[in-house]
């Protein structure tokens, strides 16, 4: 009797071709974007999205063309950050359009389609079984902004991950290999726990990680101007990997994020000057990482 | 998933499937040398394995059509928004429809809706690339 492998084709499901071709024109879709640079931590809470936009402000500054994919299905942020939380989705001649901030910023975030303060609900066939697929569901829909979005020509294309050490390697094979990582942490030996984590799952992949950003690095006063701290300065837990920068805290910086201010009104904040040498340093380091990365 | 005619050791062909009951699938296969048809009928988990992949069985490699799978669904109607259905005073032009069907599965109930909200607010009867482009410039995109 004949097996499984002595059949040629797939039995007529046509799955396998479906997956193929959905990978293909990923790719395809893809193909004008340059640099593809994921911003996680594992861990919850650290400032990723918040990280996320002001990174993608401080590219923009720069003259770089930048989307940011919200890929935390579950929490998205990147709506109201840039405010763009009135915006639906619409069809234009290559997928659908993707909306733009006042700075110029492309944001593709669940949050435009669900508005606060629903929740996604991953529906099933299986009743009851929705935790059981939510994973595959979430990625599948992850798939289908990556195939589905008209993401142009763009330098940078920032993905804000969701919290999950198990996740981010997850993330990376979706991404593919050429996908960079920049982890956010904040100073406290529990955030810094998780990081580590995710490091070390990172190191299943060939993914480049630019670096770590140490998020709420103080408490920026802004009565007296200055930085004071937050968490205990010496910690017991390193990186063998290059610190791109830190932030303080800054209430400013905050109320900002929570009205989806403008790439104008960041530049006035005093954290704007970090941010940007955050910037900067993570192109360096992608630079030295991809050497030809201004050429590909 | 392939399935054998054991009596001939012959691959059986997909021959059709049913659309989803409460979640089942039927798959019909046939013994093209015994015509002998046997059918599949999926439990709700074995048909959300496949669902949750975004394929559907026996479909063509080029999706965009079929049964939703938006995870969105059930808010629809809360928002205001037909779903799936057009309003039947309005037309789609097949140009409109295609770029409808190339936006991510889950995005297009409310696309949709949007757009013929946008369309009706201004008297048309059919969507065609014009009003899309419209309808995009009023929302600043």
């Amino acid at each position: 009797m004949k097996g499984y492998y002595d059949i040629s084709g797939d039995g007529g499901s046509n799955v396998l071709a479906q997956v193929d071709a959905q990978q293909a024109r990923i790719a395809q879709n893809l193909s004008l974007v340059r640099n593809l640079l994921a911003i996680g931590s594992g861990k919850g809470g650290v400032g990723k999205s918040t990280m996320t936009m002001q990174l993608a402000c401080a590219l923009r500054r720069q003259g770089y063309a930048v989307s940011i994919m919200d890929a935390d299905l579950n929490g998205p942020c990147q709506a109201r950050l840039g405010g763009l939380r009135e915006t639906i989705l619409l069809p234009g001649a290559s997928g659908a359009t993707v909306p733009t901030t006042e700075s110029g910023i492309g944001v593709v975030s669940m949050a435009t389609l669900v508005p606060e303060p629903r929740a996604v609900e991953f529906e099933s066939v299986a009743t009851g079984s929705s935790h059981t697929w939510r994973a595959t569901k979430e990625f599948t829909i992850l798939r289908e902004l990556l195939e589905g979005m008209d993401w142009g020509k763009l330098d940078y294309l920032l993905v804000d991950l969701p919290p999950g050490v198990e996740r981010i390697v997850q993330y990376a094979e979706l991404l593919g290999p050429t996908a960079m990582f920049v982890l956010v942490t904040i100073p406290s030996e529990l955030s810094k726990g998780v990081v580590a984590r995710s490091i070390e799952a990172l190191k299943q992949t060939s993914n480049p990680i630019l670096g770590y950003i140490e998020n709420m690095d103080g408490y920026f006063c802004q009565d007296c101007q200055r930085v004071k701290p937050l968490y205990p300065a010496q910690s017991s837990i390193q990186f063998e990997l290059p610190r791109l920068g830190t932030l303080p805290f800054d209430p400013a910086l905050a109320a900002h994020c929570d009205r989806g201010g403008s790439l104008a009104d960041l530049s006035t904040l005093p954290s704007w000057p970090l941010l940007q040498r955050i910037a900067e340093e993570m192109l360096k380091r992608a630079a030295e990482l991809t050497p030809s990365e201004e050429t590909r | 998933m392939k399935f054998l005619c054991v009596s001939c050791d012959e691959a059986m062909k997909l021959m059709e499937v049913a659309p989803p009951d409460r979640g089942s699938l039927s798959v019909v296969y046939r013994c093209p040398t015994c015509a002998q048809e046997i059918a599949m009928l999926t439990n709700p988990f074995e048909t959300q394995v496949v669902s949750s992949l975004g394929v559907q069985i026996g479909a063509d490699s080029d999706p965009m059509d079929g049964e939703s799978r938006c995870p969105f669904s059930s808010m629809v109607p809360e928002l205001g928004a037909p779903g799936e259905e057009s309003s039947p005073e309005l037309r789609w032009s097949p140009e409109a429809s295609s770029r409808l069907a190339n936006m991510p599965e889950f995005a297009r109930p409310l696309a949709k809706a949007g757009i013929e909200k946008f369309a009706k607010e201004r008297g048309l009867g059919e969507i065609d690339l014009g009003v899309l482009d419209g309808a995009r410039k009023s929302m600043g995109m």
